[in-house]
């Protein structure tokens, strides 16, 4: 039986084969080239996330995110989905919800369309109008998409956590749906405009372009595309004040819910390039990132059959978001479940792995980042994100080796000093009655 | 070889030939067919159906086992057995067993497999994304599931409330409700009357001994196909299969087929689900054929000029028009005659009838009107980038390859795109008129009531 033990490395490393160029003005740009099937996968960051908006307007980032594509100069909303569509190509742009950083850019076609794509991208994001009637057909159909979440045990369980953990203004901070309803029915035109001036600018931007393209041609292209562009705002961002933790508990009751969603969290102080962030992320994957294998798994679902599913995890981005434990189960079984994980996650922070978790959970890691590497959108969004949190194109080369040199100490410790069970807010969503 | 998608069709990309690089012999197998890169084998020993495509994209495999039985291979009594035994062949075989520490889950996680298994009207699929050099354990892995599950009560008992849990999730979401209930109101002889997760006291009531009887009926080798997509050498690959799956047997008995046909509807039918939420929806379905009928294709172009995107006409209608949040259109492709189905969570404030009314009148201008060369072309377009698409990965093939052989045969993805690419204007229209004929309607809504007093 073959049997996979340290993975064998690329062959030409991504520092190798990736071609990057970055502009005057800022704009860097990352191309890869892969041949095997014609498609192409772009991936791209800005800052110009939630964060940079004021505290009791967080919409605003993603409402302008979202309109970009609703009307340019050129074109109108309609228009640019044509030249899209026609072509089964994609592009959205969107504030991501975990990091308040950044917005995304995503976007894909047949590499025959490629310059199409690259044409509407850089339209969309040059030259956006924000069209009134568009902006009210938004703010029409999010106020009905907020009314539908409040439908799921998920969200009011999660949403209600925030509320609890981040004081109101705080990034992570998540407002009751009558607030931002409002909120959003009273976003203007002209915020969204005044948003787009401040943060959209050639140096607050990293485009990731990998497929079936030459290299050479791609990057003239959008040189050509975006060389023009303002630099704009810098990448510098403020972090807000850290959070204390506030330990207790809340169940929000919805009728007729057949399964709850139960939350536990605290703020985290984890960041994507903390020191320890592998260390904590294999930590934390022995502990509960599979709901088949890892420990809150064996014991709350495989053993005591009481979920479907639970994982726990950090929030670790540009921002150090919560440490949250998350399952869903039928109400009744709620307190044994709880009591159940709680006591999983005791043991494991005062006894740690052991080195057999440690060893399967790196050898998971090196494999599961070779298949992740498997696709060209997989490896667009794993460039951007090694770009867009400062690790450099060759991290994705270090990252098997820095995988396989965390210790049992480094990982328990980093685990211990991260995370506490007795500062979880405790959030319960669903059909309880008493 | 995906270039062929694109243009016309070259009737020698099509012709089943013997491919154009040498077929190794192996004798452990015999060569069946080739087509758009793929090869069929038969392992001589059982029948097991075995299908290759190499993709050298990046060091990695997917290997994936397709079982033909699914919900529809249920009747009342043990609805969701088959989704039930999926789960439990996570829980122990003789070789992989979560009692001694080499639960099937654990070994897969070790070497950073993406892994999972899923059940479906008309198939249970496994399937393991591993590093190339780690095939072999996915291919032992099914072998063992093949014959070798323990399917012991003291897994079943635990696991029948995780699967419960797993049915009470669906039943939060309106969307699900919908469904099953559009289903059970379209269907009412035919198995897929029932949801693949099964009625809840079924999930809990099925014994032991009735998983194990299923089990047995259907887990063979002449019930399956198993299929490796990514980087592997041919030979090795053959060997491999052979090494571990050539032992089993093939069935004792012929597998029992399924001989229920849906009787003609006769007119609209129509269902309420009322609930606390704070949402409407509204789904429109309506009776149509299998997956093998030739009428498919142009099913699914229609589904996308209906809903392929914000210039889609359904889109157009309710959407821009602020009367729904969104809209759905699934052209369901199942091995049986099955639906098409609308589906759209309307906008506060909004009376779901006018939603009703406006996909009736949308289904009503097709199949009266025709749509237009350029909404075909569109159409047409991007059902085949989808195809396209899929081949950035290993496991999104096969993912794909496993609902076309669930459904027909496997040569029905590979013929896909030309049938896709052939329908015209014409053919949209006619099976607009064809199908969308009220007394083959379902309606459903579901409705929001108000929360009871606290």
């Amino acid at each position: 039986m073959t049997t996979a033990t340290a993975a064998p490395r690329r062959k030409v490393p991504f520092a190798e084969a990736v071609r990057t160029r970055t502009l005057d003005n800022g704009a860097r740009f990352f191309v890869l080239e892969n041949h095997f099937n014609p498609t192409v996968a772009l991936s791209g960051s800005l800052h110009a996330g939630p964060l940079f908006a004021p505290p009791d307007r967080r919409l605003i980032a993603s409402l302008t995110a979202g309109e970009l594509t609703k009307g340019t100069e050129r074109r109108t909303k309609l228009e640019i989905a044509e030249e899209l569509e026609s072509r089964g190509a994609s592009l959205a742009v969107s504030a991501g919800s975990a990091d308040p950083v950044g917005i995304d850019v995503g976007a894909g076609s047949l590499s025959r369309d490629r310059e199409v794509l690259l044409d509407v991208l850089a339209e969309v994001l040059l030259s956006p109008v924000f069209p009134e009637e568009e902006l009210e057909k938004e703010r029409m159909r999010l106020a009905g998409v907020v009314r539908e979440q409040q439908d799921q045990t998920s969200v009011r369980a999660f949403e209600t956590a925030a509320r609890r953990i981040y004081p109101r203004g705080h990034p992570f901070h998540r407002r009751t749906a009558e607030e931002r309803i409002a909120a959003i029915e009273s976003l203007t035109r002209d915020e969204l405009l005044r948003f787009y001036e401040q943060r959209y600018g050639a140096g607050a931007m990293l485009l990731v372009v990998v497929g079936d393209v030459d290299s050479d041609e791609v990057l003239d292209g959008l040189e050509r595309r975006f060389g023009a562009w303002k630099r704009g705002p810098s990448l510098d961002f403020a972090r807000p004040e850290p959070v204390a933790a506030a330990p207790g508990s809340e169940t929000v009751r919805m009728p007729d819910k057949a399964s709850a969603d139960v939350v536990l969290a605290h703020p985290g102080d984890l960041e994507r390039r903390s020191a320890d962030y592998v260390a904590c992320v294999l930590a934390n994957s022995a502990l509960g990132q599979s709901s088949l294998t890892s420990r809150l798994g064996v014991r709350v679902r495989d053993t005591e059959g009481l979920t479907y599913g639970i994982h726990s995890g950090f929030s670790a981005t540009h921002l150090a978001g919560p440490f949250a434990v998350s399952l869903t189960v039928k109400p009744e079984s709620r307190d044994a479940a709880v009591a159940a994980t709680l006591e999983e996650i005791h043991r494991f922070r005062n006894d740690g792995m052991t080195p057999k978790e440690l060893a399967d959970e790196q050898t998971s890691h090196v494999g599961r980042f070779k298949v992740d590497l498997a696709s060209n959108g997989g490896i667009a969004h794993a460039l951007d994100a090694a770009v867009y949190y400062g690790l450099g194109v060759s991290y994705l080369d270090e990252f098997p080796s820095l995988v396989e040199a965390v210790t049992k100490e480094q990982a328990d410790a980093a685990f211990a000093k991260r995370v506490n069970p007795d500062l979880f807010t405790i959030v319960s969503a669903g059909s309880f009655t008493e | 070889m995906v270039s062929k998608v694109l243009s016309p069709p070259s009737r020698d990309a099509l012709t089943e030939t013997a491919g154009s690089k040498p077929v190794p012999g192996h004798p452990d197998f015999a060569f069946v067919r080739e087509k758009a890169g793929i090869r069929e084998w038969r392992l001589s020993a059982n029948g097991l159906q075995v299908l290759l495509l190499r993709s050298t994209v990046a060091p990695v495999a997917t290997f994936a086992v397709v079982y033909h039985v699914g919900s529809r291979n249920e009747a009342v009594g043990h609805t969701g057995a088959t989704h039930l035994l999926e789960h439990l062949m996570f829980k122990g075989t003789a070789e992989y067993d979560r009692e001694k520490g080499t639960a099937v889950a654990a070994v897969l996680e070790a070497i950073g497999a993406r892994f999972n298994a899923t059940t479906w009207f008309d198939r249970t699929n496994y399937y393991e994304t591993v590093p190339s050099d780690a095939i072999e354990v996915a291919v032992k892995i099914e072998a063992s599931r093949m014959r070798g599950a323990l399917l012991r009560d003291s897994d079943r008992v635990p696991e029948m409330t995780v699967v419960r849990n797993e049915y009470e999730r669906g039943e939060n979401s309106p969307f699900q409700v919908l469904y099953k209930e559009t289903f059970a109101t379209a269907f009412r002889e035919h198995p897929y009357h029932h949801p693949t997760i099964g009625w809840r006291t079924d999930i809990e009531g099925v014994a032991t001994e009735r998983l194990k009887d299923f089990y047995d009926v259907f887990y063979h080798p002449n019930n399956a196909t198993a299929m490796l997509i990514g980087d592997f050498e041919e030979e090795d690959a053959l060997a491999t299969v052979a090494r571990h799956f050539g032992p089993i047997p093939p069935s004792p008995l012929p597998i029992p087929p399924i001989y229920t046909v849906e009787p003609q509807q006769e007119g609209e039918r129509r269902f309420v689900v009322r609930r606390t939420g704070q949402i409407a929806w509204v789904a429109l379905s309506w009776r149509t054929v299998a997956a093998r009928h030739p009428d498919t294709p142009a099913l699914a172009v229609l589904a996308n000029v209906l809903g392929g995107g914000l210039t889609a006409r359904l889109h157009l209608a309710l959407v821009e028009t602020s009367l729904a949040l969104s809209v759905s259109v699934v052209p369901w492709q199942l091995r049986d005659p099955a639906l098409f189905s609308v589906f759209a969570p309307v906008r506060p404030g909004v009376d779901p009838q006018t939603v009703e009314t406006t996909i009736r009148a949308e289904a009503a201008r097709v199949a009266a009107e025709g749509v237009t060369e350029g909404e075909t072309e569109k159409a047409r377009t991007q059902i085949e980038a989808e195809v396209i698409f899929d081949r950035d990965s290993t496991d999104q093939v096969a993912a794909s390859l496993s609902e076309a052989i669930a459904v027909a045969d496997w040569t029905w993805y590979a013929d896909y795109p030309d049938l896709v690419r052939a329908v015209t204007p014409a053919d949209v229209r006619r099976v607009a008129a064809a199908y969308f004929a009220d007394d083959g309607l379902t309606v459903g809504r579901y409705l929001p009531k108000d929360p009871p007093p606290a």
